[in-house]
């Protein structure tokens, strides 16, 4: 069985409305994330307590609310994982040492004296943690785009690295937009930027870079078998002879991606949203984004020699004009 | 088909390698698979059966992060701000305002805390040397001492925490220093947070107490022999056997005055080290006061009765052989006897000659002594006036660890606040660690009516219930200093310098990252994330079968070979397998994937084109080597980055990145290649589907 075999698709020749697609997903997304803060920061990154509890019987809501009210966290945060045994409470409160929690329990045993429940997780993260961990993965990510860019800077032209790098930006800007916008439009999903959403955009970044430069080896090949062809046709051949490969490989990790997120659990979900998206903007860009950067390059360096060899005959022909004269 | 043998001895030779590393992961499982089938007392004696293979599996098997386990992380930073206050030589109220200040402006900055109330004070119109220091001191050797002070504490706040910690009997606790004064403690499986907060965050007390009285300690664990076999009626004469002989003990007491004596004691323990082959590295160790040491014949007396008791110690741990060498009675008594007749001399071993009660303990009979201490048959006979405390440091023997259980008093002679400073050094004269205590003018007329009253006893210190060393007094020590020499190493001496501080000024920490997982969510989540992610493989695997037929299948194979290096390196190295280490094995996976479909249809399209097999293969091989050769090295590249840059979750996902690529290139490149090259020259007609 071949699927996608000797296709001739014209990628690469509307890749300006695919700039726009691009372009609008992100204004879009952002537009959302700033109006309505819509990708919560979790407690990792934000600082705070979070406890996550499991009820023998179902909890209401309210009446948890009034309790934390009663306890003084007014306005907590509280949600329900799954069932209504399972609650997630949070506070960005820093008190010292392990007053918030106490607290919350002291509250909820105050108001449900007969109810029992067990401490699923605790998390307790100090404001400058927060800020350290931050800081810490921004640092990673920015080396490591960093190191892509001169590696493939030696193994490709400058334009390929520089246009990896680009459509790597693109892929994590899409997918923070997505995310905002998937949240505004499903507020029970929640996805928050959390450890292992970070874990996420690491690994699509990794799945990214990994996919364009399959793409740019073909492109690579093609450009020296065939040297005398229009820049535009050689990089259109290349992607489509990489297609079969793009699709099967982004369909078998989508795959595996998507039984996680139907399977994996609460803890894996956001995970597995997230790196979806990754793997779908990540094959897209390989072609409509770092390929088409280096069209755009390319045409506009031979039109500038063009320009150039046109001036200089132009030149050329005026001074022969004057000896003339 | 050189080549090709090469590469299948390398391949053998890599999955049995794995599977090695491996093996223990799968025992730990099974053993415990078979515990928790047991209940009560059954269980106890399968630990007790088992405590060699369980411990060794538990030590080598692949790790489980917190996340995926359950447990608790906590990050400890040195609470700077209390040091300061507490190392202040006046304290005033404005000197606490100032504090106060500090400390709220330090939540939110990383500016270092001695900084800031560097300029708090300034702005005050003050400066250090208002609280700190001599007169003398110029404000710069204030702030290098300060600095100084807050750097040891962070050691300080180690070893309190390491020594609570063990005594808490977490299996696997993590104990790791993070920069210049944050502790990261790890500790799986714990259920109950407020308790560990609480020992976590308490102060240290270091108390200084009387070890018992040898041969008052010996009675009490023969009684508890006595108990254990359940026979009241024992013969007095196998009894004595196990006594230690008083006239040992009189040589011991003359030792310091007489040197011939010692002489020829110390010939004669030769002759027994040659008997058996013992090591140990523990030494016994002496206090005496420090003008003393100035003393060159009284110097080389010590030195010599140490060199003595140090032999002492090596010729000895097992009361058996000593027992039939000196009693003939005993030497009737087999093996098998001998552990019927004296179950606790079996699992406590005394060494008869050094004198003293201290008990050695195999490592894998630990938690027995302490079932046994606990019973309440025995609590009934042991004196209300002794306890028992273990040794903070332990020697291998017998290719075991071996832990010192000693009988100390119960009630300390005095606390360890009175200590005010506390050096190791070098002593020059004989080149030997040692270290010295100084007290404040309270502490030390007590220090000199307790060693005065105790000469040639010994002290135990003991920090958090941990005896940390146990030395002989020689004299009586009036000006508060003392010495303490007999130290086997630099390190030791360099301890016991930060035990006997945390003393003179405990290093108070603070809870500033608190995570704990229920051991049922960890479950839920790694039971959930694994029979979805073998689900995810099964089914690619099936694809692949289905799409590139043969091709697919070997390719298959190349994964799970891939998954069991990944592994295997992960436990050979004791790396940690976390939830983010999890996400790199799924992007290595999908890797992995990718590559043999780049392989693939390379060699689809040389058929397509009319290439013969052979030549299909090797050119779908070489054309898509660039390929590989660039997106793995990219990844790498990147993981490398994260690993050295990123933090906790970040190392843990681009290390199972790192080897799950290094394993994928070995299986892509040689691997399936000489697969398919083996299939090609035995005439096979493989399809890719």
């Amino acid at each position: 069985m071949r699927i996608f075999e000797n296709t001739n698709y014209d990628f690469l020749g509307k890749r300006k409305k695919f700039y726009m697609v691009s372009l609008t997903i992100i204004v879009v997304g952002f537009i959302i994330l700033f109006t309505t803060k819509s990708i919560p920061l979790g407690i990792d990154f934000s600082g705070g307590t979070e406890i996550q509890l499991k009820f023998d019987k179902d909890v209401n809501i309210s009446e948890l609310r009034e309790a934390m009210d009663n306890a003084g966290f007014l306005g907590m945060e509280i949600k329900t994982m799954g069932s209504d045994k399972d609650i997630l409470l949070r506070t960005p409160l820093q008190e010292e040492g392990q007053l918030v929690s106490d607290k919350i329990q002291q509250g909820i045993k105050a108001k449900f004296p007969d109810e029992k429940f067990e401490v699923l997780r605790l998390d307790k993260v100090g404001p400058k943690i927060g800020a350290e961990l931050r800081r810490n993965a921004l640092f990673a990510v920015l080396f490591s785009l960093i190191a892509i860019l001169i590696y493939l800077a030696f193994r490709f032209q400058f334009v390929f690295a520089v246009a990896a790098v680009i459509a790597l930006f693109h892929d994590v800007l899409i997918t923070i937009a997505s995310i905002a916008i998937i949240n505004a439009i499903f507020p029970n999903l929640r996805l928050e930027f959390n450890q292992s959403m970070l874990a996420a955009f690491l690994t699509l970044v990794g799945f990214s870079s990994n996919d364009t430069v399959i793409v740019f080896d073909r492109i690579r090949e093609n450009i020296k078998l065939f040297k005398n062809e229009n820049i535009l046709d050689v990089m259109n051949k290349s992607v489509n002879s990489t297609l079969s490969r793009t699709i099967i490989t982004s369909g078998t990790v989508f795959l595996t991606v998507f039984v996680l997120f139907l399977f994996g659990g609460e803890v894996n979900r956001s995970f597995a949203v997230t790196f979806g998206i990754g793997i779908i903007t990540g094959t897209y860009s390989s072609v409509f984004v770092a390929s088409a950067i280096v069209v755009d390059w390319k045409e506009r360096a031979t039109a500038l020699l063009k320009d150039k060899t046109i001036s200089r005959t132009k030149l050329t022909s005026q001074k022969v004009k004057k000896v003339n004269a | 088909m050189k080549k090709n043998l090469s590469r299948i001895i390398t391949t053998i030779v890599l999955i049995i390698l794995s599977l090695y590393f491996l093996y223990p992961t799968y025992k730990d499982y099974t053993l415990n698979k078979e515990l928790s089938g047991l209940s009560g007392q059954d269980s106890v004696e399968f630990v007790d059966r088992n405590n060699k293979e369980l411990i060794s599996a538990r030590d080598k098997r692949l790790k489980l992060g917190l996340d995926l386990k359950g447990g608790m992380y906590v990050v400890l930073d040195v609470d700077v701000v209390k040091l300061l206050e507490d190392m202040a030589g006046k304290k005033d109220e404005q000197l606490s305002g100032i504090l106060a200040e500090v400390k709220e402006i330090s939540k939110n900055s990383d500016e270092l805390i001695l900084e800031t109330f560097k300029i708090k004070l300034r702005e005050k119109g003050l400066n250090l040397k208002n609280y700190y220091g001599e007169i003398r001191d110029s404000e710069a050797d204030i702030e290098s001492k300060l600095t100084k002070e807050i750097d040891n504490s962070l050691d300080r706040a180690v070893e309190i925490v390491r020594n609570r910690v063990d005594q808490y009997g977490v299996a696997e606790p993590q104990i790791q220093k993070i920069g210049n004064s944050r502790i990261i403690v790890e500790l799986p499986g714990v259920s109950n947070p407020e308790e560990v907060r609480k020992l976590l965050e308490g102060t240290a007390l270091l108390e200084f107490k009387l070890v018992y009285d040898p041969q008052k300690a010996v009675k009490v664990f023969e009684a508890i022999n006595k108990v254990l076999v359940g026979d009241t009626t024992m013969s007095l004469d196998s009894v004595s056997a196990i006594n230690i002989p008083t006239d040992s003990l009189k040589t011991k007491n003359e030792s310091l005055t007489s040197k011939d004596s010692t002489k020829n004691s110390a010939a004669s323990k030769k002759d027994s080290l040659t008997k058996k082959n013992l090591s140990s590295t523990n030494t016994k160790d002496s206090l005496k006061e420090k003008k003393l040491a100035d003393n060159k014949d009284s110097k080389k007396d010590t030195s010599r009765n140490k060199k003595d008791s140090a032999k002492n110690t090596d010729t000895s741990i097992t009361a058996t052989d000593t027992s039939t060498e000196s009693d003939t009675s005993k030497a009737q008594l087999s093996e098998e006897e001998f552990k019927a007749k004296y179950p606790f001399f079996t699992l406590v071993q005394l060494n008869q000659e050094s004198g003293t009660a201290d008990g050695y303990v195999k490592d894998s009979d630990k938690d027995k002594i302490m079932r046994i201490l606990n019973r309440d048959d025995v609590k009934a006979i042991i004196p209300t006036d002794l306890t028992f405390a273990w040794s903070n440091k332990t020697f291998d023997a017998e290719g075991e660890k071996i832990h010192i259980l000693y009988t100390v008093k119960k009630d300390a002679e005095m606390t360890g606040k009175v200590v005010t400073n506390a050096r190791s050094n070098i002593d020059p004269t004989n080149n030997t660690p040692v270290v010295s205590m100084e007290m404040d003018s309270e502490g030390s007329s007590d220090w000199a009516r307790i060693t005065g009253a105790n000469i040639n006893k010994r002290i135990a210190i003991v920090l958090d219930n941990v005896v940390y060393s146990a030395p002989v007094v020689r004299s009586k020590i009036t000006g508060g200093n003392s010495q303490i020499e007999g130290m086997a190493n630099v390190q030791e001496a360099k301890l016991l310098e930060i035990v006997l501080k945390a003393g003179a000024l405990p290093a108070p920490v603070q809870i500033i990252e608190e995570r704990s997982i229920g051991p049922s969510l960890g479950e839920d989540s790694i039971r959930a994330g694994i029979s979805s992610s073998v689900a995810a493989l099964i089914l690619v695997a099936l694809f692949m079968i289905f799409y590139y037929k043969f091709g697919g299948s070997v390719a298959d194979l190349a994964l799970v070979i891939n998954m069991l290096v990944i592994l295997g390196v992960m436990a050979s190295l004791k790396a940690t397998l976390t939830l983010p280490g999890i996400a790199g094995l799924i992007l290595s996976i999908g890797m992995s994937v990718d590559t043999n479909v780049l392989i693939f249809e390379r060699i689809r399209e040389e058929l397509g084109a009319g290439k013969p097999l052979r030549t299909a293969v090797d050119l779908g091989y070489k054309k898509a080597f660039s390929a590989i050769i660039d997106s793995h090295l990219t990844s790498i590249i990147t993981g490398i980055i994260l690993y050295q840059f990123g933090s906790g979750p970040i190392q843990g996902f681009a290390l199972t990145l790192i080897f799950g690529l290094l394993a994928n290139l070995f299986t892509a490149i040689v691997i399936t290649h000489f697969i398919f090259d083996i299939m090609i020259e035995k005439g096979k007609n493989l399809s890719f589907g």
